[in-house]
């Protein structure tokens, strides 16, 4: 380990992973630390491992080798991932994934529910974090009724559900056009500057690439310019 | 929002499924409730009308399942009112027999051959005519239902086993059974059945201790099982308490089964039908279920989740199930083959177990959908299409 855990928020020390089938190798010793409210970007061909390491920095996957250190601690001690993920990290998906039978406003209050806010509490904040991105006026919306850029906002809000430090998002402009890509991007920024929320963003897009601090670029599992 | 209004619009989401789901289990729980509740009815009319009439001992022939094939010579009606501590002995003679309608048509009624004295006619209500009278003959008293049902009144005549009986009264009783009856003074129904001197059965009250009725009660049982005919031999009687007598009757023991045979057979396919509907639902959602996991959902937040909603299912069948019971019971009780047999309504116990029934299918039906749903890595749920 060539640098120190505790400097971060958030750092990966030598990831190894390895798909099931033995053939493909996701991961091939993968370090990087994330200080807080910083940046960053990784960007790499399709297949190269940018999702996994999303995954495996997110604890929803765990590595082969290595270890991921939250402030210092390991991952791997951690008794209750699923808690840490509620309480610590914000996920945003290319595909939004809103539950279709939910307003807007119950979509922000799903993560909530691990939360030990009361109903009314959860309601309120959800208000809060739709009129955050902009989405008062669509709080009683469901899904398929609004549009693709408006759906990405509402997943937005529900990724700071919990007021997360740390907010991994996974291809988040990938399937909107240019001027809802730039209101989520602006968004992005402005929650990292006024919540001093860490961003790390998995993407194809040079703009997305181009707002972030610093830019990873990944190959074969590894990374080849940081 | 709270948690129980996510899972209820998680059930919204194919009101179809969801609807045909609760339908299928009301259909299962219902029967069960129906076919309990039935049977529940019958005991409790027989075991009330017992009560009400202060009867302490149940006596028919030992051996005999069936109460109608029980047989016991009037004789040792004598003998039993001897027996210090016997209040009062009331004999009769039960039987199924066709009665011929006017469109010539017969259905099989409950005929009961009562003595003029029968304790019974403290407690039956007459509502027109006039109750049977020691002398009485070619007479008959027809019950409410069944006078109703027959549209025979005081003063028609009716035809039983063939022959014309005139109607002389119509009663009411609290006994459904009895109102769909027709009552023959007992030497009738003696002649008719070529059983002269004999009598199914007969009730008796006792003369109790304030201190311990129970044993004055069992001791009077005891003298009756022990008594012997005139030629010394055992009289083979079998004397019961009211409840044992409830639950010793053939007929009900059958119904009883066969209830719970229906239920338990109902629940086999209310689990299995919950199982495919969860199954279907949980695979359709694998990817949903990925997302609440990555956002942070524990596994048993979703184990509950999936759970509430099959039990929640199953709480609207059972309550579906509980009105169709309630209701089928009333419109069976119309059909002329069990009027006056069954009494319309579900008791709140049978309800009650019904619903209980139905939280178990639910539980049952959800268990395994709730635990492969938990189980579902967040990774591989997200990628599933």
């Amino acid at each position: 380990m060539s640098e120190n855990p505790k400097d971060f928020l958030l750092y990966a020390d030598q990831l190894h992973k390895q798909y099931p089938d033995g053939q493909v190798r996701a991961l091939g010793g993968v370090s990087l630390g994330i200080k807080e409210a910083e940046y960053t970007a990784i960007t790499g061909p399709s297949g190269c491992g940018k999702s996994t390491l999303l995954n495996v920095i997110g604890a929803l996957d765990r590595p082969d080798k290595g270890e991921v250190f939250f402030r210092g601690a390991p991952l791997g001690n951690q008794r209750d991932l699923d808690r840490f993920r509620a309480r610590q990290i914000g996920f945003v998906f290319q595909s939004f994934f809103l539950l279709p039978t939910l307003t807007s406003l119950e979509n922000v209050q799903i993560p909530m529910f691990e939360g030990a806010l009361g109903s009314r509490e959860r309601t309120r904040k959800a208000e809060e974090l739709l009129g955050l991105v902009g989405m008062s006026h669509r709080a009683g919306h469901r899904p398929g009724q609004l549009s693709v850029g408006e759906r990405q906002r509402i997943a937005l809000a529900r990724s700071l559900a919990n007021d997360p430090v740390l907010l991994l998002a996974d291809e988040p402009t990938g399937n909107l056009d240019s001027h809802n890509a730039t209101l989520v991007l602006d968004l992005l920024t402005n929650l990292r500057r006024d919540r001093r929320l860490s961003l790390l963003i998995v993407t194809h897009s040079p703009d997305v690439a181009a707002r972030a601090d610093r830019v990873i670029r990944m190959r074969d599992g590894q990374i080849v310019a940081n | 929002m709270y948690f129980v209004t996510f899972v209820l619009k998680n059930l919204t989401r194919r009101p179809v499924r969801t609807a045909l789901t609760v339908i299928g289990l009301a259909v299962s729980v219902g029967s069960m409730i129906a076919l309990l509740g039935i049977s529940e009815n019958v005991e409790h009319s027989i075991t009330d009308s017992l009560a009400r009439r202060g009867v302490d001992l149940v006596v028919t022939s030992a051996g005999k399942t069936d109460q109608l094939a029980s047989e016991i010579d009037e004789k040792l009606i004598d003998q039993v009112r001897q027996i210090p501590g016997v209040k009062e002995v009331s004999p009769a003679m039960v039987e199924l027999i066709e009665i011929t309608r006017d469109s010539g048509t017969s259905i099989n009624v409950l005929v009961q051959g009562w003595p003029a004295d029968n304790f019974v006619y403290e407690d039956i209500k007459i509502l027109s005519g006039r109750r049977l009278l020691a002398g009485d003959h070619g007479k008959a008293m027809l019950g409410l239902t069944l006078s109703e049902s027959m549209g025979k009144g005081v003063g028609d005549k009716v035809t039983i086993q063939g022959e014309p009986f005139e109607v002389v009264g119509v009663y009411q009783s609290f006994v459904v059974f009895e109102n769909g009856s027709a009552a023959l003074p007992l030497d009738e129904v003696q002649r008719m059945m070529a059983r002269p001197g004999k009598v199914t059965g007969f009730s008796m009250r006792v003369e109790k201790s304030h201190n311990d009725p129970n044993s004055s009660v069992e001791a009077i049982r005891q003298q009756v099982n022990a008594l012997t005919d005139s030629t010394g031999k055992p009289a083979k009687l079998s004397a019961q308490t009211t409840q044992s007598y409830v639950d010793s009757v053939s007929q009900l023991k059958v119904v009883r089964a066969m209830a719970w045979m229906v239920s338990v057979i109902g629940m086999l396919i209310g689990v299995i039908s919950m199982l495919n509907t969860m199954v279907m639902s949980v695979l359709e959602r694998t990817q949903e279920i990925g997302i609440l996991r990555a956002i942070g959902w524990p596994r048993r937040r979703v184990v509950k989740m999936i759970l509430g909603e099959s039990v929640i299912l199953a709480l609207s069948a059972a309550v579906l199930g509980t009105i169709g019971a309630f209701a089928a019971t009333y419109v069976l009780a119309l059909f002329p083959k069990v009027n006056g047999f069954i009494e319309g309504g579900v008791p709140l116990k049978v309800a009650m177990e019904g619903t209980a029934f139905a939280v178990l299918i639910g539980l049952f039906g959800g268990s395994y959908p709730a635990f492969r749903a938990a189980r579902l890595l967040p990774t591989e749920a997200i990628r599933h299409v």
